[in-house]
């Protein structure tokens, strides 16, 4: 690391010879040195002892072995858990593909970016399923929102049937109009075999339209015809409007579904229809454990860079209205504390949002905390942008760029690379601050560690517990920390070669 | 072809208070090769900054190339891609290598696919006398380097104009000249240029007239044996006298 292994300086000469050498230097370099290093070494011993003795001694390991699984992915179901470990191994794939293609060819690049951009597409449907709507269920879908059914219920029952034969009488009259001899027959056969999908259930009574009787068949046909009388003088009349002929076909295909849903009411029922279920639905509100710790965090990382940058650059913004949304929006966020926004979260969301739409309680957190995130990002970009001279926004301007090529060419990326500490550190403590979703019900992993401690068989096992959710979130903070100093060293050793050749 | 391709009439800038020009008239036709000069503050740079707009002006009229300079932003954007500036401190872009710092332009603005872009950037490269450094970025350049590099970014773009803002004044001695050589190639090529420098030799060799800028307006102007040989005014004779003692 650093300029040795770039060969740009020679070895200094040799400043301390040996173990013997260093320990002199660094430890016993004079009397007061000499007896700290004692005390601390002896201190260190001390604790470090008897934490090993209860380590390897005393616990008793089996509370977290046998709860390792619910520890780990909670209350996913145990035969859909290896959804969880093909997201996992698809994302160690792309990142040993981008760490092989950083070298690599520009179309490699750009199609491992692009699978980037689509993976958490991908892993929300992995984690959460998948169903795949079915055409009865795209049906039902289209008719409820075209035809409310709350509407068609003031059409009374014994009507429905003459509605639809009006329907297609009409339709079939244009056509008739609009088309040539050969198609006549066509359009005359397709009206009737629909008037004729009708009858049987005037006919046999069926329960879906118990008001149809033969006399209601008999107005049936009758309104078919005035209406067939109708659509045909409808159309010679407004012949020299060219669009009609091409809005028949159309007209046509929405009659369909159009019928059904007058005829039947829904009864086929937006509910009743199931879609076809690919991948189990697993609904976030199960997810707990350390899967829920890593979704949340991964999930508010990734949804808060976007946006805090945005925000950043909002606030920098000319236009007033902008500035003064983002400003506002940041310094609120900024203002109350994590846990209050989980809270607002929970109970304030559902107001912003159409009644139809419920946003499940785990979806909800991470809206809390990206915003959060996103708020506290947009500050520390915000520093980044400023620290951009402006000299660099006049030549890229000089160079013809407009404003937005300006900022997303030369002035983000300057100002992004300078920041990466500071974004990092926010990364890593979002990721400690996942342990708060405890207070408004979400099971995460210290949350499934508190319920683990209370098995009766475990009673009293609290520290083994304990330690090991320490641990494990140690382990992550740390790779994502340690994950941090590598992209620093990357631009750092930009940097050192340089002032190598200065 | 037909009339200047710069064309200023009576143009004023204030800064807050501060009537930094007052009423600048120039023309300059296609191919002409124009130095500026005068002291620090004397409103040379706010001027050549006026023509592409990075500064405002507030009162009179710049038409360049046919077009006039107002708040317009299509204008504006038409403009600074016929205009290349090369600055006294070389701004390149420090995170992109010497061919991106190039190539950014070309690819965003004019659309030029990659490849025409980094073989039009090569050449360039060439040209300015710095073809080895294509990969390396800006800070592992020399100045000299640097400067050369900026002048090959505003070429690439293809200007019918450039503007040079004491292109040499931030350069140690020895690595002045590389600089000027390049301008002078330039000159010779049949660039329209219009160069703020106290170079004087390079003045006398490459401009075909020279103004001289003080308190924010065109003091004097003539061809460079007009300047050097037979000054007009006080105030031209008495700068000349400071900068070439030396």
């Amino acid at each position: 690391m650093g300029l040795a292994a770039l060969g740009l300086m020679e070895q200094p000469p040799p400043t301390s010879v040996g173990v013997i050498g260093w320990l002199r230097k660094n430890l016993f370099s004079s009397w007061p040195s000499g007896l700290v290093t004692l005390g601390v070494g002896a201190a260190l011993y001390a604790v470090g002892r008897s934490l090993m003795d209860w380590v390897f001694s005393e616990a008793n390991w089996k509370v977290v072995s046998s709860n390792l699984e619910i520890l780990t992915w909670g209350r996913y179901p145990r035969d859909q858990v290896w959804r969880l470990a093909v997201s996992l191994a698809a994302i160690l794939v792309l990142a040993l593909a981008s760490r092989r293609a950083r070298r690599g060819q520009r179309r490699e690049r750009r199609w491992i970016l692009f699978a980037w951009l689509l993976s958490p597409l991908g892993l929300a449907v992995l984690l959460r399923g998948l169903t795949l709507p079915t055409p009865l269920t795209v049906f039902n879908h289209l008719g409820y929102y075209l035809l409310r059914p709350e509407l068609l219920s003031v059409l009374g029952v014994e009507w429905r049937g003459q509605v639809a034969a009006v329907l297609v009488g009409l339709l079939g009259g244009l056509c008739w109009g609009a088309a040539s001899t050969r198609w006549r027959v066509a359009i005359g056969s397709a009206s009737f075999a629909m008037l004729g999908l009708l009858a049987p259930y005037g006919l046999l009574r069926r329960e879906i339209l118990p008001g149809i009787q033969l006399p209601n068949l008999a107005t049936t046909a009758l309104l078919f015809g005035v209406a067939w009388v109708l659509g045909r003088s409808a159309f010679r009349r407004l012949a020299n409007a060219i669009v009609i002929p091409r809005l028949l076909l159309p007209a046509w295909l929405l009659l369909l579904p159009t019928l059904i849903i007058v005829l039947t009411n829904f009864d086929v029922g937006v509910q009743r229809v199931a879609p076809a279920a690919v991948l189990p639905i697993v609904e976030p509100a199960i997810w707990s454990g350390l899967l829920l710790t890593v979704v949340l965090a991964a999930v508010s990382i990734l949804a808060s860079f976007p946006l805090g940058v945005l925000l950043a650059l909002g606030r920098r913004s000319r236009l007033p209205v902008v500035k003064g949304f983002c400003v506002l929006l940041i310094e609120v966020l900024r203002g109350v504390p994590l846990i209050t926004i989980l809270f607002m979260a929970q109970v304030m969301l559902p107001l912003f949002l159409p009644t139809e739409l419920t946003l499940d309680r785990v979806l909800r957190a991470m809206a809390g905390m990206t915003l959060f995130t996103a708020a506290y990002l947009a500050e520390i970009v915000r520093g980044g942008l400023q620290a951009i001279r402006r000299e660099q926004y006049e030549a890229a301007r000089a160079l013809g760029l407009s404003e937005a090529l300006v900022t997303g060419l030369v002035i983000l990326p300057q100002a992004l690379q300078t920041v990466i500490p500071p974004i990092m550190g926010q990364f890593v403590s979002i990721f400690k601050d996942t342990t708060l979703v405890t207070i408004v019900g979400l099971l995460d992993m210290l949350a499934v560690a508190q319920s683990v401690i209370k098995q009766r068989e475990f009673l009293g096992l609290v520290r083994e517990v304990y330690l090991f959710a320490a641990l494990v979130y140690f382990v992550i903070s740390f790779t994502m920390s340690r994950a941090s100093r590598r992209i620093e060293g990357r631009q750092g050793l930009q940097q050192t070669a340089n002032l190598g050749a200065e | 072809m037909t009339g200047p391709i710069i064309q200023c009439t009576d143009v004023h800038k204030w800064f807050d208070h501060f009537h930094a020009l007052r009423g600048v008239d120039m023309q300059v036709e296609k191919g002409e090769v124009v130095v500026i000069f005068g002291p620090s503050g004397s409103g040379k740079s706010t001027f050549i900054r006026t023509l592409n707009r990075l500064e405002e002006h507030q009162q009179g009229t710049i038409i360049v190339d046919g077009i006039e300079l107002t708040n317009d932003v299509r204008n504006i954007a038409t403009i600074r891609s016929e205009i290349g500036m090369v600055f006294q401190s070389f701004n390149l872009f420090p995170h992109l290598t010497v061919l991106q710092n190039i190539t950014l332009a070309p690819i965003w603005v004019r659309k030029w696919p990659r490849d025409k872009a980094d073989e039009i950037a090569r050449q360039l490269l060439e040209r300015v006398g710095i073809p080895e450094q294509a990969e390396k970025h800006p800070a592992q350049l020399s100045g000299g380097q640097q400067q050369r590099v900026a002048i090959a970014r505003a070429l690439a773009m293809q200007p019918k104009i450039m503007l040079f803002d004491e292109p040499t004044s931030a350069l140690d001695p020895e690595m002045i000249n590389e600089v000027l050589l390049v301008m002078t190639g330039l000159a010779r090529s049949g660039m329209t240029m219009l160069v703020i420098t106290h170079e004087m030799g390079f003045a006398r060799a490459v401009a075909d007239r020279m103004f001289f800028f003080d308190e924010g307006m065109v003091v004097e102007s003539g061809s460079p044996s007009d300047i050097f040989d037979r000054p007009k005014e006080e105030r031209t004779k008495l700068f000349l006298s400071q900068i070439l003692s030396h």
